[in-house]
């Protein structure tokens, strides 16, 4: 069995248009092995994923099966071959049911509805997954739809079955039950390669792992024979430094409260509240952490701060001054910067230049004005400061914005909202999807920002990261903050159960 | 002269060879020699100042048209009434002519006619962005039938109060000399619109890529979300964007109107609007090159004529030599984005090495 692998890569190149996806990737993969793909953003790993699953034609390279050379052109050869892929974000129509997702495509003529929903409800059974065929996939969480998405893979018979970042959107709970149905259905012959970056989850899960780095392998390593040090070096090239923990100075709790919530809830007529009762403050100098799993008001929760969304009750002040009404320009002029979660559509105009981007918020300005017409020059001249500030990877201030990776598109927001935002800034999810680099980086600002006094509300699933930097966190579950704490009394079981749903004292809150 | 540039130039000029040379088949369909037609087309553009200065007389409405679509596409908004706006614009000309005539020195009057087409047609554009702001009405469907509006409204006016004093035909009075837009060039009929035509595209051109508020519309077009959470009011943009492309679109009327046919009548320039559109399509909405390829509609209009005159073709093919060289220019962008594309791989390879 060793000497043919049950699929082989050789030598796939991949070219997008300006880069190196994939350059001679080569590896294989064994009968009942966890692979770990491991890298950072940009490395190549999904590109490869997505080449073997037939998404991308690879430039030059072959894909061998037991020992066979396969041609896989489209999801539907590599589907013939027993490959399944599940993407990062779901493939799923959301007013279907789960039975009327899992057949699509796989059906033709008359669809006896009965059986089907009968086979699958066995299927789900069979591996232990609590789900109901009859229901509506935009009724269930993130992480049964993720489920959902396992068993078609299940119900196509599936052998090897490639999962693009799956723990990203799961409670920690979460994440450990997909491990045991990883392990077991492995322990039937089958295989899995996971992508991922996160170095914790490729210890516990994998049996081997594969780093990339820029397009290339750098490194296929047995998970005995390894450790966490060993692959952050392959995967960055270099060790390390981690960023500083926020010192623990209670003393910010003496600052003067720079943003304070005063019961403040966002309930559309006769639906489920977004938001609901929500009191806090921040204070000067001050990282204020909101964990939770996404989807459970934190977009709202920065959208009634910057204005983009008005409370149905309730207040938001600044500095003493009540901003509940203020209109997002006036906010803006306030003083409060928003790095926001989706950065492809809500910072940053794709198709615009690096400069154009930089005074995104200051159009109504005089900032930028030169006998009344745009003073390009001075522009370019600021941005090309930032670029060289930020250590952003670009060509120059003429460059359009698309043209960057995640990360440099993340540390031109970051440039333009650090800038913007004199008295508070909002990082939701600042992180999510750069590079270790990149992620140190948008560290770093966030601590020299806090040391010069300004606030800062950090927004993320990363509960490491919120653990980093956080002086205080709060938990929010559906809308509702389900304490605040200082990060010296939260542990990560403590914070799994609060995100869940559970008050760690009492048991489960969630009545509706 | 960079790599950009030459692909722009070479590619363009194929795209229109290839445009007349699937023409020329057509023509070969049709019986008749397409070197003959050709030659007549081309010779006669240049065979006297009067036809060549006719080329800049036809491209001026179109001109403005072209503006008046790519000015909101560039706001990520469909205008496709321009047709309707252009007839707002020569009726408020007309009106105002009619009425300031003998009133006052002919330039006053014409400033003064100039500026009522423009907030007129501006108005009448502005109510489509209106009412998307306010109702999220479709302003493709707005525009489209607003054109239906003001053809109705001209054809009523043109019958009513706006007739002819011998009331026989569906047209008004002819304008006086006083408020005729002036000719530049002796035994032509080129006047200054057309200067007013460049400076208006130059003048977009600026609003677009040097202003603030060009800066807005360009960001509300291409990412409303964003814009949005940046404090900027895409709704009041919407209303902006339609009141200036309605006036660019009135302007052709202007022009129209008291610079070549010097009265209204009845079913007047029909396809100002449809012709606009495909030549901002053309330009790729970029108000520098609305003007050359405005320039190039008119010649192919003006030489059409003539051949349709003198070898019997019918003077339609050129609608369909229009069609095929927008078929290719539009093509040609996809083939510049291959060559960049590639370029770019030779240079990583090179890098690489």
């Amino acid at each position: 069995m060793m000497n043919t692998p049950f699929f082989e890569l050789r030598n796939i190149t991949k070219y997008f248009s300006k880069v190196v996806a994939n350059k001679d990737v080569s590896f294989s993969i064994e009968k009942g092995e966890v692979l770990a793909l491991l890298g950072e953003n940009g490395a190549g790993k999904s590109t490869t994923m997505k080449i073997l699953y037939g998404l991308y034609r690879a430039d030059s390279g072959e894909i061998i099966m037991e020992g066979v050379e396969r041609k896989i052109n489209s999801p539907k050869d590599a589907m013939a071959l027993g490959i399944s892929m599940i993407q990062q974000h779901f493939s799923l129509v959301p007013a279907h049911t789960v039975t009327e997702n899992i057949i699509l495509g796989n059906v033709h003529g008359r669809i006896d509805r009965k059986g089907c929903e009968r086979e699958i409800g066995e299927l789900a059974r069979t591996y232990g997954f609590d789900i109901d065929p009859k229901a509506l996939v935009k009724d269930l969480s993130v992480g049964v739809q993720q489920k959902v998405e396992i068993l078609k893979a299940l119900y196509l018979k599936a052998r090897l079955l490639i999962m693009d970042e799956p723990t990203a959107v799961l409670t920690p709970q979460e994440s450990e039950n997909l491990m045991q149905f990883v392990h077991e259905f492995t322990a039937h012959g089958n295989s899995v390669i996971i992508i991922t970056h996160k170095l914790k989850e490729v210890m516990a899960v994998a049996d081997r792992i594969v780093v990339m780095r820029n397009g290339e392998v750098h490194g296929d390593l047995k998970c005995s024979d390894t450790d966490e040090k060993e692959l952050s070096r392959l995967m960055i090239g270099r060790d390390l430094i981690p960023s500083k923990r926020a010192e623990d100075d209670e003393s910010a709790d003496n600052h003067e409260v720079r943003l304070e919530f005063d019961n403040t809830s966002v309930v559309e007529r006769d639906q489920v509240p977004r938001l609901k009762d929500i009191s806090f403050s921040i204070h000067r100098g001050e990282i204020f952490g909101i964990a939770g799993v996404s989807g459970n008001g934190q977009q709202e929760l920065c959208e009634v701060i910057c204005g983009a969304l008005s409370p149905s009750s309730g207040r938001i002040l600044l500095d003493g001054e009540d901003i509940t009404r203020l209109t997002i320009r006036e906010r803006i002029d306030r003083g409060i910067g928003y790095v926001p979660a989706d950065r492809h559509k809500d910072g940053l105009v794709m198709d615009m230049s690096l400069a154009e981007n930089m005074m995104l918020k200051a159009s109504y300005g005089k900032k930028w004005m030169h006998h009344g017409l745009l003073d390009t020059n001075a522009l370019n001249n600021y941005t090309n400061t930032l670029i060289k500030e930020y250590e952003i990877k670009a060509p120059g201030p003429e460059a359009i914005a698309k043209g960057l990776s995640g990360g440099n598109q993340q540390k031109v927001i970051v440039a333009r909202e650090v800038d913007n935002g004199s008295k508070l800034i909002i990082f939701d999810q600042p992180t999510r999807g750069l590079d270790l680099g990149a992620i140190d980086y948008v560290h770093k600002t966030i601590f020299a920002e806090r040391a010069k006094g300004k606030s800062i509300l950090l927004i993320s699933t990363d509960l490491s990261e919120i653990f980093t930097l956080s002086n205080r966190i709060a938990v929010l579950y559906k809308g509702v903050i389900q304490g605040i704490f200082k990060r010296s009394e939260l542990t990560t079981e403590k914070i799994g159960l609060l995100m869940a749903g559970y008050d760690v004292n009492k048991g489960c809150t969630d009545e509706r | 002269m960079n790599a950009k540039m030459r692909d722009l130039l070479v590619t363009n000029f194929l795209a229109i060879f290839l445009g007349l040379t699937a023409s020329a088949l057509m023509i070969l369909f049709l019986g008749k020699n397409p070197n003959d037609a050709f030659g007549i087309l081309f010779s006669s553009m240049f065979r006297d100042k009067y036809t060549f200065a006719e080329i800049f007389v036809k491209a001026t409405p179109l001109i403005f048209a072209a503006l008046s679509f790519a000015f909101t596409f560039k706001a990520n908004l469909y205008n496709i009434g321009a047709q309707g706006q252009f007839y707002i614009g020569a009726l408020i000309a007309t009106a105002s002519s009619l009425f300031l005539q003998g009133r006052m020195p002919g330039p006053l009057a014409l400033v003064i006619i100039f500026m009522l087409t423009l907030i007129g047609g501006g108005i009448w554009g502005s109510f489509i962005g209106f009412v998307k702001a306010k109702y999220n009405a479709n302003e493709f469907l707005v525009s489209m039938m607003s054109t239906y509006v003001a053809l109705a409204i001209m054809n009523y006016l043109l019958r009513t109060v706006l007739m002819e004093t011998k009331h026989e035909y569906p047209q008004t009075n002819a304008l006086d000399t006083q408020v005729w837009l002036p000719s530049f060039i002796q035994g032509t009929r080129l006047h200054i619109g057309f200067i007013l035509a460049v400076a208006v595209a130059i003048g977009v051109w600026i609003l677009l890529y040097k202003t603030t508020l060009g800066y807005r519309i360009r960001v509300v077009g291409y990412n409303s979300d964003a814009a949005r959470m940046s404090g900027i009011d895409a709704n009041r943009l919407y209303v902006v964007a339609f009141f200036i492309s309605g006036a660019l679109a009135a302007m052709a009327g202007f022009t129209e109107v008291n610079g070549v046919q010097h009265m209204l009548l009845q079913g007047f320039n029909p396809d100002i609007g449809a012709a606009g559109l495909g030549i901002a399509i053309l330009a790729n909405a970029n108000p520098i090159g609305i003007i050359f390829a405005a320039i190039l509609f008119g010649a192919l209009n003006v030489g059409g004529t003539i051949m349709g005159q003198m070898s019997g073709i019918p003077s339609s093919i050129i609608e369909l030599m229009q069609g095929f060289v927008m078929v290719f220019v539009i093509l040609s962008y996809f083939v510049r984005s291959e060559l960049e594309t590639r370029r770019a791989k030779r240079m990583l390879a090179v890098e690489n090495d």
